[in-house]
């Protein structure tokens, strides 16, 4: 694995992963296909998908025998970030949270998942916000990112100590609910009578999935809040009113200099856990640098787009200008994999105290 | 309440405050249609107009106008008391920039001639008005504004382009600041002028804003050829009279009610999160909730004044950036709460009481038009501490 990388080869690693991103997201494009694909369904493009499938990224993380590319969480983060920073609809994270479900069990459709020849998610959400996986045998399974596009389902069920892993084809029994994003979560009602029992048990995989996903989505809203805000910084630096470059007025710099903080701490601790976790980090300290990471990620998001509307002004408030679309974006990304307060919550429960 | 009799409308002014907000309560419950309590959205013209041709039957479309001219005749202390009551209940604002900018302007600075063309049809509903100020590279700085009026025979010919002209696709008229002299100092060479929108060269083009409502126009002149005689007041003195008119109603930006109907529907929203009662959350919801109450307390000084006849100085600025603000906070916690239902387009469980993406992105341009809070910030700075710059 990569995690044995030295810091040189890591950083060359890096860089790498996000020049291959702008095959995806190329850097100066125009949101011309983001914005062709909202409120339609399925709401991303299945060729680009299979597109991700091909470069590697939906096995990313996956050993080298299991058909991945056996890179780390540095890597995944940076490859995250840009798709962040171009809003790429394409529900990666949660592919790769079901590839890394199916190749721990080496059963299920890894081979079709991992191609990107098929969008397979995992149905493991009963409630709102929360990490936890009741595994209910007939409990609807909620906010499934994507669904509509979405060949098959897995479904965790908890069967005494354990949780089970089964499949269920798409088609029946699914609704959805379109996002501010253009997006849409579905609602799936399981129906084990007709779903493919897979494993016996995916509990310490899925807990480990879960993880990874809040952290990745914490790194694609750090994308997305630092475009937006690039964005803003255009904008203050030619924007005139009152005869001046507005960026001349002290109130708007401090403002501009508060946002940027707040980027830098987000960058900080989305990469001290991704090398927390890459160094093979477990337990209470994998889940307190994930946590860190993911409260620090969705509240500066919202921060953050907030701010950049304000800072431009009436024109930040219109749906044709880009900047709004990273505030829409985090509305519905900013609680995914647990909420800003999850995380704290959970962060105070497994942190060891204060070094002094 | 049912039994409170209606007065005739000129009768309104004389009653007592506490009567009087009777019988607005009794007057809206009577006449207003239930469907169009707390919209989601602004309405348009199709939507808000037999509401607003119900206020015209019953002789109650103009408050503020004189009696001579078909208004109320109401003091700005009665204004304010119709005002909460049709917050409270819930009423939707219709196509007013006739009852609110241009009446109240014409009747103050027009010819006899211009009163009696114009203010008839705001009354019948047959002139909509949408108000033609900002433009592109006129926003904060209004007064830099450069759509320009050259005048050629007996007639202003038109050029140029405004922005954010509410609802502008639903009138028939459009009253303008326009450049008239490019060589005096920006806020000397701008006059008023009153166009009708099916003058040819006029261009209306909607823009979707971020609640993906077409709310907000795009207005493009070319060539406009615009009678002289509708000019309102002096050349050039349009500047201060648009400014003179921005009276007492800066009070309603300030008005605490958005925060009191966001912070009802964060309750609604704790409680069916199941967070209502988490020690947590009752803090936070304290600290808005007394913010709210010291709000409403800052703003009933401000009434009072008003009630006592005195004018609103620019500490008035205070309000808006303390409503607002809170507006926000308010329904930023919502989001926080609401877990993935935060990112839902439509309100949650289809219940409009659970519009939460909704109420938070209404709650974005609060801080930015009429004003933005960074402008307030400086008026309080310059105009109330005297801070030099």
């Amino acid at each position: 694995m990569s995690a044995a990388l030295s810091g040189e080869d890591r950083a060359e690693s890096i860089r790498m992963i996000r020049d291959s991103a702008a095959a995806v997201a190329p850097p100066g494009g125009d949101m011309k296909r983001v914005r062709d694909l909202r409120f339609q369904t399925p709401g991303f493009d299945p060729a680009i998908l299979r597109q991700m499938g091909e470069m590697g990224w939906i096995g990313l993380r996956l050993p080298e025998e299991a058909g991945g590319a056996g890179l780390g969480l540095g890597e995944a983060c940076a490859l995250a970030e840009e798709l962040g920073g171009a809003l790429v609809p394409e529900p990666l994270i949660p592919a790769m949270l079901s590839a890394s479900l199916l190749a721990a069990v080496g059963a299920g459709p890894l081979e079709r998942l991992v191609s990107g020849e098929a969008l397979v998610l995992t149905a493991w959400q009963e409630r709102p916000d929360t990490l936890e996986v009741p595994g209910s045998p007939d409990a609807p399974r909620r906010f499934l990112p994507m669904a509509a596009g979405a060949a098959s389902f897995l479904l965790p069920v908890r069967e005494g100590g354990r949780i089970a892993l089964y499949e269920q084809q798409a088609g029946a029994g699914l609704t959805t609910e379109q996002t501010q994003d253009g997006g849409h979560l579905g609602t799936l009602e399981p129906n084990l009578g007709m779903a493919t029992r897979i494993a016996d048990d995916i509990g310490e995989a899925l807990t480990l999935a879960l993880d990874e996903a809040a952290l990745l989505t914490s790194a694609y809203l750090l994308g997305g809040m630092d475009r937006a805000f690039a964005m803003t910084l255009d904008y203050l630096k030619t924007r005139q009113q009152f005869g001046r470059i507005i960026g001349t007025f002290q109130a708007l710099q401090h403002k501009a200099a508060d946002v940027r903080m707040q980027i830098a701490l987000t960058r900080a601790s989305i990469e001290a856990a991704a090398a927390t976790l890459d160094a093979g980090a477990t337990g209470d300290a994998r889940r307190a640098a994930v946590s860190r990471a993911k409260a620090r990620g969705a509240a500066s998001s919202m921060l953050v787009t907030r701010e950049c509307i304000q800072l431009h002004g009436g024109i930040g408030y219109t749906d044709q200008y880009d900047v709004g679309l990273y505030l829409r974006k985090a509305m519905v990304m900013a609680s995914q994999y647990g909420s800003a307060a999850l995380h704290r919550r959970r962060f105070m429960a497994v942190s060891p105290e204060v070094e002094e | 309440m049912d039994a409170i009799r209606i007065p005739a409308p000129a009768e309104l002014d004389a009653l007592d405050d506490e009567h009087f907000r009777q019988v607005v309560r009794s007057f809206l419950h009577e006449n207003y249609p239930e469907e169009l309590r707390n919209p989601p959205k602004r309405l348009h013209w199709d939507e808000n107009r037999p509401w607003y041709m119900k206020l015209a039957e019953k002789g109650w479309l103009c408050p503020g106008w004189p009696k001579e001219h078909g208004g109320l005749g109401l003091s700005p202390a009665k204004q304010i008391i119709l005002t909460e009551e049709y917050e409270r209940y819930g009423v939707a604002r219709t196509n007013d920039h006739g009852i609110v900018m241009l009446g109240p302007l014409v009747i103050k600075y027009g010819t006899e001639e211009q009163k009696q063309r114009f203010l008839p049809k705001i009354l019948t509903g047959e002139h909509i008005w949408c108000q033609g100020y900002s433009e592109p590279n006129a926003g904060s700085d209004l007064a830099a504004l450069r759509t320009e009026a050259v005048l050629d025979g007996d007639e202003y010919v038109v050029n140029g382009q405004k922005i954010w002209t509410t609802l502008a696709t639903d009138a028939n008229w459009i009253f303008l600041l326009v450049r008239t002299d490019k060589q005096a100092k920006k806020q000397e060479g701008i006059s008023f002028l009153l166009v009708d929108m099916k003058t040819p060269g006029i261009t209306v083009r909607p823009i979707i804003n971020l609640e993906m409502h077409d709310e907000f126009c795009e207005v493009f002149f070319d060539n406009v050829r615009v009678p002289k005689e509708n000019l309102v007041g002096q050349l050039n003195k349009g500047w201060d009279m648009a400014k003179a008119l921005l009276g007492f109603e800066r009070i309603f930006l300030g008005s605490p009610r958005q925060s009191g109907y966001a912070l009802s529907r964060l309750k609604i929203l704790a409680e069916r999160m199941g967070v209502w009662e988490d020690a947590e959350f009752q803090d936070r919801y304290a600290r808005l909730r007394l913010e709210f109450e010291d709000l409403k307390a800052l703003y009933g000084t401000f009434v009072e004044k008003l009630k006592r006849g005195e004018s609103l100085g620019p500490d008035v600025s205070m309000l808006k950036i303390l409503q607002t603000e809170l507006f926000q906070a308010i329904t930023d916690t919502m989001l926080e709460i609401a877990g993935e239902n935060a990112g839902l387009l439509e309100p949650m469980e289809g219940n409009r009481d659970l519009n939460i993406g909704g109420l938070f992105i209404q709650a974005r341009p609060a801080t930015i038009y009429g004003g933005s809070n960074e402008i307030q910030r400086n008026i309080l700075a310059k105009n109330v501490l005297g801070l030099p710059g």
